[in-house]
């Protein structure tokens, strides 16, 4: 045996997985088992509701001997020998344990294996692993510390608990993206009481839970507190149903907490007398983040949790602090990573550039800084000595001119992620187009969408200006109120790199404003130039053209977001029948109907979810879905007026392993 | 009978921009039914727009079916009509407006209907027009004119809409959702009290919007009444937002707002729900008190009380 030799290496997709996981064809290996070890197709979502339906038909995972990872590992004995365990692709062959394992090979000890997995990180890479045969599904689960669930009703708490008994952390996602835009009605579920409950003791250790979308309650929140005794980091992402009373309860409990992060929420916000909850004597939060909540905090609080915190390395505060506090706060925590700041401006004006000047000086770190509510030209020189290190400027809530913008970006030179209002309009984003050459990602919010007798904003130039500039642009969300083909087929070419592309025309079904086209071309250049396209999102006069060219092209498309679009169920037809690596579409207000709903009778199950709203869609088709397609729940919301109750006005359709929804409102109805 | 009603939508967040309620809901401010005139359903229901259906139109003289009048603010029955030419008019693209549903004395309890407020959403491709004169029962569903916005549209998210966080303030007022789970029966709203005057020494901290509404026009407004230190200001400001876009052949002058000699007369909804006169008040009381705006036409409003009588007189035909 010959621990240590030298391996020839061809690396075949590893992914992410860790280096420990390398092939092996060296000619000095034993040749592989006559009959490879192979993986059962997968059918059953229960082992990777958060990865892939399908077979990893692209994966290979070879693990060599164990002795390159963990090399201090003691547990290594003559066992390993020059034993590969390799698995050949995965597509056609199926598990068989015992002949191949155990007879031909012998196994690692499922310590060592459990170790090596424990250094895979990601979940989709988990779930191929835990795809291979039973002894890795076991070590598998064993040694995973981390779940995501898309969907929280995909799966029920207790079969998560069941399946993987050490979880220290849980990224929970509930209500459909839609509910967002008030799409959804109230009281529609998403709790996580029930998650908290089974928990609670299957892992008393939980330390960390990000919920995006979930109903989560004061005593949700104080059952968490204190409950879990170790537990550090709570993320609430547009969840609601809380109050801050809430996060009294877990600024008085949670003992260790280290990340504090609300954000857009609709929270009851009872006062900011939260925050003085937090004890003396905790001295270990790195994050904190309340910039969402309206009302005001303790300052002298506030101060004193932020000196004592020294590995505080994200703060962002809420509108109420003012330019001098946020002044003393970052005296006290010059090493912060990520800002955001309170109002950026002051009614008494005393000098404020020179007062101000030095504040960020002494933030060497910075890397992101948002906030800046109110800031105004007067101000925002204050933040120019820290802008050349920043990477991410979330200027969303300041209402900047072009002028404005362009002086402060001159300053940006390493910016890699942009948030902007479109009160910069086109001129401002031409200064993006010269001053950041590296950036990645934009996002141009509209300042008053609703108000349809502005005709200011962002224009299709401004767009193009900043695709000269910024070639390697992947990740664009852009409010604007006119558009042409022709726009946006030069912003592909100069940008093809592009992975998520959304693009919101405001007003709904408008064509190109230059030719009175429709914008299929536009759609249909973006998804043949950009082959990375992960998430698209559509929007203008579109036909039935545009969902042929998804579906012809945007083959790595995962996320795709249609509203007022498309001319007969054909459109939605392409798009599943072309996009294989579809997980998530979200439709309304489109003539698609029965048939279209059908078409993807056999792709549901490979997808997290799909919602319709006001299309054509009656509720026999979705009687036949449910009906057809047992492993998933076809729900269907009512109106309030009930209308005709043979339409289905809004759909949700999901996969799922724990079966109809038990905690359903009376509006809701599972088919 | 006196019926205070107001209108709910799936959202629940009220939020600011320009309008009154936010892209995906109705206006959801209650219109108190007039306390004095307990010998009609004048009740007043706002719904949003959202259906695909033709739009029902005020019409004085039908009695059955019910009638809706467009526009916002208290005299919406008296302007019906008028009130929808100005929208059609005004109505290209498309823009968020609530509608007005008048119940005449109907047994039939349309008020309660909110068919067309449900979230779920169609709209009308721009370009279609949809015919107007027809009269039809509340239970159709309405439809709005050319390339109305709807429920969620723009999809923007609620952390930007602006401003930003002015417009997660409702007032109480403004919030029929019940929550069941809430055992604590608490509102989802941010509390009044933290828009106390303790603060208004500093006025940056403390930002408070109120929607202003005018009559004839569709889409409200929302105002930061602390950025205005007095009522010129104010008058000022709602001046800028409402009548500077007009080819004013009114020219109106800020200050005749305020004073009852142009042609609108600035009034306001206070907490108990009472419409006032902007101006009567000492500013610092008129901030503690006022919870919305509104201006009406002057010939609308000799007085107030007689108005409604008026309106009322109209539909008991």
């Amino acid at each position: 045996m010959n621990p240590h030799r030298k391996r020839a290496k061809t690396v075949d997709r590893v992914d992410s997985a860790d280096s420990a996981l390398v092939s092996s064809e060296s000619t000095q290996m034993r040749p592989f088992p006559s009959k490879p070890l192979s993986v059962d197709r997968v059918k059953s979502v229960e082992s990777s509701e958060s990865g892939r339906m399908r077979p990893f038909k692209d994966k290979i995972l070879f693990v060599d001997r164990v002795d390159s990872v963990e090399s201090s590992e003691s547990s290594r004995t003559s066992q390993f020998s020059d034993k590969i365990s390799g698995f050949d692709r995965a597509d056609s062959v199926e598990a068989r344990v015992d002949s191949a394992g155990s007879t031909r090979m012998s196994r690692f000890p499922d310590e060592v294996l459990e170790r090596v997995l424990a250094l895979v990180d990601s979940h989709k890479d988990r779930s191929a692993v835990s795809l291979v045969c039973k002894e890795w599904y076991n070590a598998e689960r064993w040694s995973r510390r981390h779940v995501f669930i898309g969907n929280c009703y995909s799966v029920s708490p207790e079969i998560v608990a069941a399946r993987f008994p050490r979880i220290r952390s849980v990224t929970l996602k509930g209500k459909p993206r839609f509910s967002d835009f008030n799409l959804v009605p109230e009281d529609w579920g998403a709790d996580v009481q029930p998650w908290l409950s089974v928990f609670s003791t299957a892992y008393p250790f939980l330390e960390e839970l990000r919920l995006k979308r979930m109903a989560v309650t004061d005593e949700s929140l104080e059952f968490l507190a204190k409950k879990f005794h170790g537990f550090k980091a709570l993320s609430l992402l547009s969840c609601d149903g809380f109050s801050t009373d809430g996060l009294k309860a877990i600024a008085t409990h949670c003992k260790n907490l280290t990340e504090l992060d609300i954000q857009e929420n609709g929270i009851d916000d009872l006062g900011g007398h939260w925050l003085s909850c937090f004890p003396d004597s905790l001295t270990s939060l790195e994050i904190l983040n309340f910039a969402s909540l309206n009302s005001e905090v303790s300052f002298d609080a506030l101060e004193k949790l932020v000196s004592r915190c020294k590995s505080l390395r994200v703060l962002k505060v809420n509108r109420n602090i003012s330019l001098d506090q946020l002044q003393k706060l970052l005296s006290h925590c010059p090493q912060l990573m990520e800002l955001g700041t309170g109002t950026f401006m002051q009614e008494l004006i005393s000098g404020p550039v020179t007062e101000f000047k030095n504040m960020f000086s002494n933030c060497r770190n910075l890397i992101t800084l948002s906030g800046l509510w109110d800031a105004t030209p007067l101000y925002l020189p204050v933040i120019y000595p820290a802008c050349a290190r920043l990477t991410f400027l979330n200027l969303s809530y300041a209402t900047l001119r072009s002028d404005e913008l362009s002086n402060l970006l001159s300053h940006c030179k390493s910016l890699r992620r942009l948030w902007l209002l479109d009160t910069v309009g086109d001129k401002g984003l031409e200064a993006v187009g010269s001053c950041c050459p590296l950036l990645e990602e934009l996002r141009v919010f509209p300042a008053d969408p609703f108000d349809q007798e502005i005709l200011l904003g962002v224009t299709e130039s401004g767009f193009v200006s900043v695709s000269r500039g910024c070639p390697k642009l992947r990740y664009v969300l852009y409010f604007c109120r006119q558009m042409t083909n022709a726009a946006v087929a030069t912003i592909a070419q100069n940008c093809p790199d592009f992975t998520h592309f959304r693009l919101c025309i405001m007003n709904p079904g408008q064509p190109d404003y230059l030719t009175k086209e429709p914008m299929d071309e536009a759609f249909g250049a973006i998804v043949k130039t950009c082959t990375k396209l992960q998430r698209l999102a559509i929007s203008g006069l579109l036909t039935d053209r545009t969902f042929e060219y998804i579906g012809k092209y945007a083959k790595n498309l995962e996320t795709l977001s249609v509203a007022f679009a498309g001319s007969s169920d054909l459109g939605m037809e392409y798009v599943l029948q072309g996009c294989q690596k579809l997980r998530k579409l979200e439709i309304r207000d489109c003539p698609f109907g029965n048939a279209a709903l059908l078409s993807g009778l056999t792709k549901y199950e490979s997808m997290r979810s799909l919602w319709m709203s006001a299309c054509n869609v009656t509720m026999n088709a979705c009687r036949v879905l449910a009906k057809e397609r047992p492993r998933l729940n076809v729900e269907v919301m009512r109106d309030e007026e009930g209308g005709d109750d043979s339409q289905a006005n809004k759909v949700y359709v999901y996969r799922t392993v724990a079966g109809p929804r038990k905690d359903a409102p009376p509006f809701v109805l599972t088919l | 009978m006196d019926v205070t009603l107001g209108l709910l939508n799936g959202g629940d967040d009220e939020d600011g921009g320009g309008v009154p309620s936010d892209g995906s809901t109705t206006n959801r401010s209650i219109l108190t039914g007039s306390k004095e005139d307990n010998n009609n359903n004048n009740m007043v229901v706002m719904s949003s727009e959202v259906t695909s259906s033709s739009y029902p139109v005020v019409g004085d003289e039908s009695l059955d079916g019910l009638e809706l009048g467009l526009g916002l603010g208290i005299g919406g029955g008296g302007g019906g009509g008028g009130l929808k030419s100005k929208m059609v008019a005004s109505g290209g693209g498309w823009n968020q407006y609530a509608r007005i549903l008048t119940a005449k004395d109907f047994p039939t309890s349309l008020v309660s209907k909110q068919n067309s407020c449900s979230s779920s959403s169609s709209v009308n491709i721009p370009n279609n027009s949809s015919s107007s004169g027809t009269k039809r029962t509340a239970t159709d569903s309405v439809s709005p004119p050319n390339g109305t916005s709807v429920v969620g549209w723009p999809p923007v998210s609620k952390a930007h809409r602006m401003p930003s966080l002015a417009s997660q303030v409702k007032s109480p007022t403004e919030n029929f959702v019940s929550k069941p789970e809430q055992n604590k029966s608490k509102n989802r709203t941010v509390g009044i009290k933290d828009y106390s005057d303790e603060r208004n020494g500093i006025s940056n901290k403390k930002y408070r919007s109120v929607k202003v509404n005018m009559d004839g026009t569709l889409i409200g407004r929302k105002v930061d009444l602390n950025a205005h230190t007095s009522y010129e200001m104010l008058a000022q400001t709602l001046h800028e937002m409402f009548f500077s876009r007009w080819s004013s052949t009114e020219a109106v002058k800020p200050s005749r707002l305020l004073d009852g000699t142009s042609e609108f007369v600035l009034t306001y909804e206070d907490k108990d729900g009472d419409c006032m006169l902007v101006g009567d008040v000492p500013w610092e009381m008129f901030l503690s008190s006022v919870k919305r705006l509104r201006i009406i036409k002057n010939s609308d409003s000799i007085e107030l009380a007689p108005r409604f009588e008026e309106n009322n007189q109209r539909h008991r035909d």
